[in-house]
């Protein structure tokens, strides 16, 4: 799409969270927006509420701009000033108050100054759009549409959308594909209903789970043990999750959907409304944003205790873990030889009132499920999609039903005498997914009871496709290879949390054979998971340690080293597809790949020096070679080498893929994809576009570095920050050594040296550094808490 | 042997780096400007110039190319006049005026600009590619001791406490804002114009003072270098962008002009000391030149003596005897900023120049240099 897209300026009308939220998105995509607020009388600006929304913006956390210069492209305004403005936009969002007149009144404004066939949507999370255009021009109409952002919109990757009969379906296709490819959002249809899908049944679930955990006598924590993790809920549970949103909310939009709702609809005889959270509201608990919330921080004791409040006496007390049978049964989780459903169904099935509190609210959400999927859905997947894209649900409910067995929950209504929904009876003993000739099919909507394809948009491919096609073209304990089509091959980790070990070595080097046998023109690395991979396995590495066996350690460096350096000189193109983390290792693999197609939300670091070391499998060497045949950096010896020292001692991850160009963790020639969907398809097309052009493997570049001076000047620096109490006494030893390879050791300016003097002056270091107890215990901590030891 | 005398003195706003004003202007423009309005306002006949002699504590980058060749070029002084750039880091500019002094009493040459300019914003402490001789880092590591680091030291070795240095912050913050408030600063100021057409923006005020601070203020900041040490950003001279420039010609030249000098350069010295405190540099350099004055301490009515830190000016006075109701009428670097390169020729200008407002006989001009030395220069009423 890129220039081709009808879409190229973008208004946004109201700055409050949601509307700010999406003017920066927007702005991530390379796209310049109008922010505009209405006007603060007395205020030092009469732009002054979209001002400040664009400064609290450049300070949020988590980042709302992927890097600083993105903020550049929004630019604030007022509804009455600067409302000429809009007139060249493509899309004007509304975001404002949620009333239906205040809303209007916006859209005549706008519709005064648009121009012709300028598409107009709501970010509306409740008015169904018939409302919304009540007594509007029909050639408005034509234009208008609903656009549901979820919050924040950075990170949620819900957009839901809703035409009308009137919505010209080129200005729904250019809206749908420009949040699908340009912001990177899951688009899911709706049809024009109160709260659309997520809400709808994302409010069902909070207030089910609520409603029963007072009802069975539950505590927060037991609450929240159950209703979370076990069943791919969030795992802050629902009460965690209140407080994140904020309590507030609940009775806002209880209020909107009782409003709305068809009489019979079944959210009426759940909602309830709360003495206790009333009460909690009115002394200010709703939660992080508040005094507290169902959890809190207490500091009234000099350190810092987290505390949970009784749901009876409305006392705070210390947080105590859950100690049902239930909590324990591991749910999705579940014991090794269970299948998930198994262990839910355990969970489900336990005589403790953690196991009937979990029965009742699962089995009224996954009811009212049922039940209003043909109001609110054209498909049973867009409805899957909605809960995890925009409530961060593992599995939607018709996922969560086919674990569990779709005749077996039926089972379980009828015995509660609850009425079993005509979805339910009609997939019998089927389910609501099945595959069918490798490819995924759902079941219709349609009252046929038949499947229908679950469709994936154009340019939307994901690995778990791949792999319900066929087998693995091979695979090992931690990683496979997955054939593409069109002669690409796919390198995929499958170890615990994508962690590098020797067996994904042995399968870069099985790939780099395969592809080299003319089976295949280029490898692309990818997976499906979270996280690229969070770096080497450490866990092998303080083993080794621990019964001194160096030279295995060395033997696993040298390997790495060369396996990753054979991928860059292999002669066929490698193209590196990260997501989420890529930190240590799934660094140094991209580092070395000949172009790396980043998903916006990518995270790379080299962050060996948190667990005492430096990188060993090339990072140095690739990173310092950047930065020294960087033509953008100011001139000499040494700005280089400071550049990576800084990056690399410091252990600084990128917070997007725009940030990981600015550290040259990425090149100006890789290229970023905003939909995480759309990742794998465009590194498969980057990897053909590079065999189309004629592939040749890069020439080895042999560069220059300042050696001993600069090591000289790094160490004095490091010894400032540790007389400042900014580095620690092992941070000085790391960093000495580090700052030996990253100037090439015992090198002169005059010299030249080779990518092998640099790995092995990686290695040197590295080993070093691994035998030194304060490194060991570095990675103990690592291993045992997720944390860095600051020793 | 010919007398010298300083005839004249401006200086550019002074400015935060990076934050301030002045950042986005080029340091030979900043410069440039400085020198210009110097000539202009001193009626000083540009033919009769031998030399431009410019202070520079990191002369690369656009500090460059031999950078007071070019300023002269900029603030288009006649060809014949020359240009060199002078690097004795932070006492560079008040040794271009030592060299004018030197050579006019040579009689080689009658008239000198000494000017002196850093933009902390556009050339970092420490230059773009600083690459220490390793062995003498190995050696004797305090060569490149750091600034903060040397406060430290001296803070530590002469038990200056942290509320002394703060009571001494706030008090040079409160002579800067009294200065600035009674317009004392006006005369030596030159607005600095940047930009062009509709971008133009003109800065005629110092950017530096923090006229609100206090002592709870100063109390509450992190400690800067040291996290078992005293010395605080609010304690220390800011990283700052100026310039400033001074003429200093043999008094018969002066006399000759019909000009009225501001004061005679009575004496000079330079001496060395440990580099790990070389705030304390003062201490010599004005004993040397003091003796060469034949002066005592008690004969000096105004000083001014650079405040790299508060901990080091403090040493200082307390080293030296010093009348604190003599040092820094107007304030010091901790409130007015400490561009490099320039404070040289600021301090030095402005001892002249106190020596005509307050109607005073001697006045001592002197600052430590980082490595380890102190430069002083002795001057009285013409």
């Amino acid at each position: 799409m890129g220039a081709t897209s009808p879409i190229r300026k973008v208004g946004v009308l109201g700055s409050g969270v949601m509307g700010a939220g999406i003017a920066a998105q927007v702005a991530n995509a390379g796209i310049p927006v109008i922010l505009l607020d209405i006007v603060k009388e007395g205020g030092t600006s009469r732009s002054a509420l979209a001002i400040e929304a664009l400064e609290r913006l450049q300070s949020v956390k988590p980042a709302a701009f992927m890097s600083a210069a993105r903020s550049r492209l929004v630019t604030p305004g007022n509804l009455e000033d600067d409302l000429g403005r809009l007139a060249d936009c493509d899309w004007i969002i509304e975001a404002v108050l949620e009333r239906v007149d205040v809303k209007q009144k916006v859209y005549r404004a706008v519709d005064s100054v648009r121009k012709a066939g300028a598409i107009v949507s709501s970010n509306t999370s409740t008015i169904p759009l018939a409302t919304l255009l009540e007594g509007l021009p029909e050639s408005f109409a034509a234009d208008f549409l609903i656009t549901h952002f979820f919050n924040p919109p950075r990170y949620m990757r819900l957009l839901e959308l809703v035409a009308g009969p009137a919505t010209r379906p080129e200005a729904t296709a250019a809206i749908r594909d420009f949040c699908d490819i340009r912001l990177g959002k899951s688009v899911v249809v709706c049809r024009d209903t109160p709260a659309f899908i997520a809400n709808r049944i994302g409010t069902y679930w909070i207030e089910a789970a609520v409603r029963e955990a007072f009802a069975g006598g539950l505590t927060v924590e037991e609450t929240d043990a159950i209703a979370g993790k076990p069943f791919g809920f969030p795992k802050t549970g629902v009460f965690g999750l209140l407080d994140l949103v904020g309590i507030d909310l609940g009775p806002h939009v209880a209020k909107s959907l009782l409003a709305t709702l068809p009489a019979n609809d079944r959210y009426r005889a759940v909602h309830a409304e709360s003495v206790f959270i009333s009460r909690m509201i009115e002394s200010g608990l709703v939660g992080r944003k508040g005094k507290g919330g169902f959890y809190r921080l207490d500091g009234s004791g000099g350190r810092k205790v987290k505390q949970a409040i009784d749901l009876v006496t409305g006392e705070y007390r210390e947080i105590r873990e859950s100690q049902l049978a239930s909590s324990r049964q591991g749910g999705s989780n579940g014991a090794r030889g269970f299948s998930k459903g198994q262990a839910m169904r355990a969970v489900l099935e336990s005589p403790d009132r953690g196991g009937r509190f979990a029965w009742k609210f699962l089995s009224q959400t996954l009811l009212y499920a049922l039940e209003v999927a043909p109001q609110i859905a054209v498909d049973l997947s867009s409805i899957d999609e909605a809960m995890r894209a925009g409530f961060s649900w593992k599995w939607g409910p018709f996922e969560l039903l086919d674990e569990l067995g779709p005749a077996w929950f039926a089972a379980g209504l009828a015995a509660e005498g609850l009425p079993v929904p005509a979805l339910l009876t009609a997939v019998r003993a089927g389910t609501f997914y099945r595959v069918e000739g490798g490819r995924l099919q759902q079941f219709s909507l349609d009252g046929s009871g038949g499947y229908v394809e679950v469709a994936r948009r154009p340019g939307a491919l994901l690995l778990a496709d791949v792999k319900r096609a066929g087998p693995p073209v091979s695979k090992n304990g931690s990683a496979a290879l997955w054939d593409l089509g069109d002669g690409v091959l796919c390198l995929e980790f499958t170890s615990k949390m994508n962690a590098l070990d020797d067996a994904i070595l042995r399968m870069v080097r099985k790939a780099i054979s395969l592809v080299e046998g003319e089976s295949f023109k280029a490898l692309v690395i990818a997976n499906d998971g979270e996280n690229f991979s969070v770096g080497a396995n450490i866990g092998l590495v303080l083993f080794a340690a621990n019964v001194a066996l160096w030279p295995v350690i060395e033997a696993s460096l040298y390997e790495g080293q060369q396996a990753f350096k054979a991928l860059k000189y292999a002669p066929f193109p490698v193209v590196g597809a990260p997501s989420g983390m890529a930190l240590g290792g799934g660094c140094e693999i991209l580092l070395h790949c000949d172009a790396v197609q980043a998903h916006a939300e990518t995270y790379m670091g080299l962050v060996e020096v948190g667990v005492g070391l430096v990188p060993g499998w090339g990072g140095c060497k690739e990173l310092a070679t950047r930065w020294a045949t960087n033509r953008e950096r100011p001139g000499g010896a040494m700005p280089g080498v400071a550049k990576s020292f800084e990056t690399i001692s410091t252990a600084r991850v990128s917070a997007s893929a725009d940030e990981a160009r600015e550290l040259l963790f990425l090149r100006s020639t890789d290229d970023i994809t905003m939909n995480r969907d759309r990742l794998l398809a465009d590194a498969k097309t980057k990897a053909l576009a590079l065999v189309a052009a004629g592939y040749t493997p890069p020439a080895e570049v042999a560069i220059s570095l300042p050696g001993a001076s600069a090591k000289a000047a790094l160490d004095m620096a490091v010894a400032g920050f540790r007389a400042s109490g900014a580095a620690t006494p092992h941070d000085v030893v790391v960093a000495a050594r580090l700052a030996t390879v990253l100037t090439g050791g015992e090198t002169d300016i005059t010299e030249s040296l080779s990518e092998e003097d640099l790995l092995t002056l990686e290695r040197e270091s590295f080993l070093a550094l691994v035998r030194t107890p304060a490194t060991l215990a570095r990675i103990e901590r690592m291993l045992d808490t997720g944390k860095a030891l600051r020793n | 042997m010919k007398n010298v005398v300083i005839a004249g003195f401006v200086r550019s706003p002074f400015t935060l780096a990076r934050k301030g004003e002045l950042a986005r202007v080029r340091p030979d423009d900043l410069a440039a400007q400085t020198v210009r309005a110097l000539v202009d306002r001193s009626g000083i006949d540009a033919a009769d110039i031998e030399d431009l002699l410019l202070g520079c504590a990191f002369p690369e980058g656009e500090q460059g190319f031999n950078v007071a060749r070019l300023i002269g070029f900029l603030a288009e002084l006649p060809l014949s006049v020359g240009g060199a750039t002078v690097n004795r880091f932070c006492g560079s500019s008040m040794q271009a005026i030592h060299m004018a002094a030197g050579a006019i009493q040579m009689n080689a040459g009658e008239s000198f600009l000494c000017a002196g300019v850093e933009s902390m914003t556009r050339i970092p402490m420490g230059g773009f590619n600083p690459l220490p001789n390793p062995a003498l880092y190995e050696r004797y590591p305090q060569a490149f001791a750091a600034m903060g680091e040397t406060a430290e030291n001296l803070a530590r070795q002469r038990g200056i406490s942290r509320a002394r240095q703060e009571e001494f912050a706030l008090g040079s913050q409160r002579k800067v804002a009294a200065a600035q408030a009674a317009g004392r600063f006006d005369d030596e100021l030159v607005p600095i114009v940047t930009g062009n057409g509709a971008k133009t923006q003109t800065i005629s005020r110092d950017g530096t003072p923090r006229p609100e601070t206090t002592l709870e203020g100063l109390a509450n900041l992190k400690l800067a270098f040291d996290e078992a040490g005293t010395v605080t950003a609010g304690t220390s001279s800011p990283l700052t962008d100026g310039a400033a420039a001074t003429w200093v010609c043999s008094e018969e030249y002066a006399k000759r002009k019909g000009l009225k000098p501001l004061a005679r350069i009575r004496s000079i010295a330079i001496s060395g000391c440990q580099p790990e405190i070389m705030g304390i540099g003062p201490v010599l350099s004005t004993r040397k030149a003091l003796e060469r004055a034949g002066l005592k301490l008690a004969d000096i009515d105004i000083v001014e003596l650079n405040e790299a830190f508060a901990a080091q000016a403090l040493a200082c006075i307390d080293e030296l005897g010093l009348d604190p109701e003599k040092v820094n009428l107007d304030g010091g670097a901790i409130a007015l900023g400490h561009p490099l390169g320039a404070t040289g020729a600021r301090i030095t200008g402005k001892a002249a120049s106190l020596l005509v407002r307050e109607g005073k006989q001697f006045a001592l001009a002197t600052q430590c240099i980082g490595g380890g030395q102190g430069i002083a220069t002795v001057l009285e009423a013409v």
